[in-house]
């Protein structure tokens, strides 16, 4: 159980076959009109004004659409229509199967509720941020995920604390870090006890004991949680239209004094109650 | 019992895939590479039926051994690995070069077995 989308699970499940979904794909491809494509399939703008509109996006880093209207191709009402008419005449991917005869329209609505009872525990429910935080429904539900991951992958009972402004980031034994970039910029931390790297390396590693593991293979397992974790954000993101591309997790050993917050981000901690007196914390470091 | 090789940069992920093929009785894993080149050259020596890759790693990248290896071996079965859940253009990519399935994480152990079985 992942974040995934409807195609991926159709074919996971064995429901449709890998051929099936690219037909279906490019189908969609065909069908599903980019914003300049359908710009000028309703005789707004030219191809050449495209053309001229993508050229200036590679000096200056804005959207299509409101380049069109910067140069003033298209007004703000024609950029509206276009926006509005892919979006209604949108093929998505259940009825793309439907039209290649991967799957009949009578079961794309039983496949689409089984979808959404595999998707439900990825729903995001109330995450409070302080206040002023930009992006805050992105940041909710990368909290959201981070929980429920502990429970689903680590098996391990929790009480997230409030969530808080940080000026430092605390020290605790080790820290393991993965970077967001696309749409959003940020950093994405977790930092245990001990303890914790232990009962990680456990559940990771589905073993008993890990006292013979080597530091490394205990430092990995770490990582390896918040890859997951950080690939199932970016895939919930794409979801809400944001894209969010992941980097190769790294780990940190802070010093006792911990480590400061660089200049021009905002630091967001998620206190994790454990008990047993191991510490866990998620922390965001977003740029401003 | 039909062979499988695991390639993911991560010890976590080998760890975790070889206990769950070794121990399913119908796959026998027959070692694991840490990318793309190790795997290709793994792939003659070992002969795997099945190789489970991951999509992102450091040196060559499991989309670019994919390109490879459905040129070199058409025997081979490839299933990527991802916790991405089929983000973006690489899932599509890896389906149009030749993979198998995908295989999401974190891991359920049935579901990894019912891929590989009906491989």
């Amino acid at each position: 159980m992942a974040v995934k989308f409807f195609g991926q699970f159709l074919v996971e499940q064995g429901i449709v076959s890998r051929d099936a979904l690219v037909n279906a794909i490019e189908l969609q491809d065909q069908k599903n009109l980019k914003l300049g494509e359908m710009a000028v399939s309703m005789g707004y703008i030219t191809q050449a004004e495209i053309e001229r509109a993508h050229n200036a996006q590679m000096s200056k880093d804005m959207k299509l659409g409101d380049m069109l209207v910067e140069m003033g191709f298209l007004t703000l009402t024609q950029l509206n229509d276009v926006i509005t008419r892919q979006k209604n005449t949108h093929l998505y991917i259940g009825e793309a199967l439907v039209q290649v005869g991967a799957i009949s329209s009578e079961n794309l609505q039983q496949h689409l509720a089984d979808f959404k009872a595999d998707q439900a525990m990825y729903v995001s429910d109330g995450i409070e941020l302080p206040t002023g935080i930009a992006n805050s429904n992105i940041w909710e539900m990368t909290a959201d995920l981070t929980y429920k991951m502990i429970t689903r992958v680590l098996d391990l009972q929790f009480r997230p604390g409030k969530c808080v402004r940080s000026e430092v980031i605390a020290p605790n034994f080790m820290m393991a870090a993965m970077d967001f970039s696309g749409d959003l910029e940020a950093r994405y931390l977790i930092s245990v006890s001990e303890g914790l790297q232990q009962s990680i390396a456990k559940a990771i590693l589905r073993e008993e004991s890990v006292d013979d593991e080597p530091s490394e293979v205990l430092e990995d397992t770490v990582m390896e949680f918040v890859n997951v974790v950080c690939g199932n954000v970016a895939a919930k993101a794409s979801q809400m239209g944001v894209i969010l591309n992941i980097n190769p997790p790294v780990t940190i050993h802070p010093p006792e004094s911990g480590l400061p917050v660089p200049e021009g981000h905002t630091a967001l901690s998620f206190p994790i109650h454990i008990g047993d007196g191991d510490q866990m914390e998620m922390i965001l470091l977003i740029k401003n | 019992m039909k062979k499988v090789l695991v390639v993911d940069d991560s010890l976590s992920v080998v760890r975790q895939l070889e206990k769950i093929i070794s121990e399913s009785g119908d796959f026998v894993c027959v070692g694991h590479a840490k990318n793309g080149a190790e795997a290709i050259k793994m792939n003659h020596s070992e002969n795997p039926d099945i190789i489970c890759m991951d999509m992102n790693m450091p040196g060559m990248d499991g989309l670019t051994a994919l390109r490879t290896l459905s040129v070199m071996d058409k025997e081979v079965k490839v299933v990527m690995v991802t916790s991405l859940g089929g983000v973006g253009d690489k899932f599509t990519e890896a389906l149009k070069l030749g993979a198998k399935n995908v295989i999401s994480k974190p891991f359920e152990t049935d579901n990894v077995l019912r891929i590989l079985r009906e491989l």
